[in-house]
């Protein structure tokens, strides 16, 4: 048993390194986000969720992208650890994505008076948001957990192509239409704490994201093995044969 | 290779066999019609008469059109599976792009012959003037199903070997179709009110790209679906 979570020591310790800076980034971030930043004008305290609401945006599609450069590797290399770091980041990234979807409306009800609109960026993410369920349906949903793997994959692949070409869409969609009435969260002003702010923020959530992307892969790698060694030891078990109808 | 057929030839006795099938049994594209002329039926009953429908057809004409065409799509390798004949064409010495190519010329061809009925009915429901904008609409609609039939029939051949079957195929399918449809609803919607094909000539350009980007990836990545 101890030789299956030897294998992962390693992906772990660096877990546990990235864990803690990303835990005291983190700290600094929030104390930035509630002492540092200034109380916008016109939108008040609420404006700042977007320190919460960008970087986690940011995430979620940097976590795509990791889901479509392992899906290629995996569906040409045909090695399973590039599929675990695809699964680990897939579920880092609906649960990123889903912060976004939050975290949005709260915003947007008093921004723009209204919990959603249909906003090319706010479009996009739901859609992401989607893809990553249908990556993770048609994941389960196969007799042979080798298809399922492999159909996710070409899911990663097609979802990656086709998020420019939606973003592109739903940009020229809202082009057709008239503007509502839209303070766009970046704001009039750019103040330098507000920067700074953003950034740390940034990277907190860049660095909380890694983490928990190495446990994810981590816990994926021994799940495989445990599973692997259980398989084996159900091999090697004794079986009685009687009747044409055996027992084990 | 030499003595193997061509890459189009592969194709097109794939979609050859495809429609052959249909043709003898028209359970696919029955039920298809079917459908969509119900649909129509219930978006006549569901509106207020009062609302000039001329507005809403480029919207109801595409949701018809998306959901008999998934019908049709979610039963396009029910073949495949329930008779594994999956494995017999694999077998065969078959270029997997040109068996993707071939699945779409068949789904493309029943999608036709769905919309040829689809539009006279919405003309005939919801009197819209369709002859005006017939040319307009045969290159909007044509280039529309040919980017939603090469997406779909990847898709299907995903969905069909899953659990969930065809339930699956709308999930993984509408999210990356959206592009299709926003140009394609658009542009059928202004040719149906009037407005000149001009007008609509980006639309044309932007699926003509979907098109050729949805049958390049789709032909790609076909082999990871069906390899066994």
């Amino acid at each position: 048993m101890n030789a299956i979570v030897n294998t992962t020591e390693n992906t772990r310790r660096w877990a546990a390194i990235l864990s803690v800076l990303a835990a005291g980034v983190m700290l600094w971030a929030f104390w930035l986000i509630f002492f540092y930043a200034p109380t916008e004008r016109t939108m008040g305290v609420v404006q700042r969720i977007f320190y919460v609401h960008v970087p986690s945006a940011w995430v979620a599609f940097l976590a795509f992208g990791i889901v479509a450069l392992c899906s290629v590797g995996y569906l040409w290399l045909r090695d399973e650890r590039l599929d675990a770091i695809a699964l680990a980041a897939a579920e880092l990234g609906i649960i990123f994505t889903s912060i976004v979807l939050v975290t949005g409306p709260l915003w947007g009800k008093i921004a723009w008076g209204a919990w959603w609109v249909w906003e090319p960026r706010l479009t996009l993410t739901l859609l992401l948001w989607f893809i990553y369920v249908g990556y993770f349906m048609v994941r389960n949903a196969t007799e042979n957990p080798e298809r399922g793997k492999r159909f996710a994959a070409v899911v990663g692949i097609v979802g990656a192509v086709d998020i420019p070409l939606i973003h592109m869409s739903v940009q020229w969609f809202r082009s057709q239409h008239p503007q509502p009435v839209i303070m766009r969260p970046e704001g009039p002003s750019a103040d330098r704490e507000i920067v700074e702010t953003l950034l740390v923020s940034l990277l907190a959530f860049t660095l909380t994201f890694f983490a928990l992307l190495l446990y994810r892969y981590a816990l994926e790698r021994l799940r495989a093995r445990v599973e692997e060694s259980t398989y084996r030891a159900s091999l090697e078990q004794p079986r009685t044969i009687s009747n044409g109808a055996y027992t084990s | 290779m030499a003595g193997t057929p061509s890459f189009l030839r592969q194709a097109l006795t794939i979609a050859a066999k495809d429609l052959r099938l249909e043709m003898r049994s028209r359970e696919r594209l029955v039920s298809m019609l079917t459908f969509a002329v119900l649909v129509a039926v219930v978006f006549s009953f569901a509106l207020d008469p009062t609302i000039r429908a001329r507005g809403l057809a480029g919207a109801m004409l595409w949701v018809t059109i998306l959901f008999a065409g998934m019908l049709g799509l979610g039963r396009s390798f029910s073949q495949e599976r329930e008779q594994d004949t999956m494995t017999g064409i694999l077998l065969a010495p078959l270029d997997r792009g040109a068996l993707f190519f071939g699945k779409f010329l068949a789904n493309l061809a029943l999608l036709v012959a769905l919309v040829l009925v689809v539009f006279p009915v919405y003309g005939l429901f919801f009197q819209l003037e369709l002859w005006d904008a017939a040319g307009g609409l045969a290159l909007v609609v044509g280039l529309a199903i040919v980017g939603f039939m090469a997406l779909g029939t990847l898709f299907a051949a995903i969905a069909a070997n899953t659990r969930l079957g065809e339930t699956l195929l709308p999930i993984l399918l509408i999210p990356l179709l959206l592009p299709v449809i926003i140009f394609a609803a658009g542009a059928t919607q202004r040719l149906l009110i009037g407005r000149p094909l001009e007008e609509v000539m980006s639309s044309v350009r932007m699926l003509a790209a979907f098109d050729l980007i949805f049958i390049i990836v789709g032909a790609l990545v076909f082999a990871s679906v069906v390899e066994e």
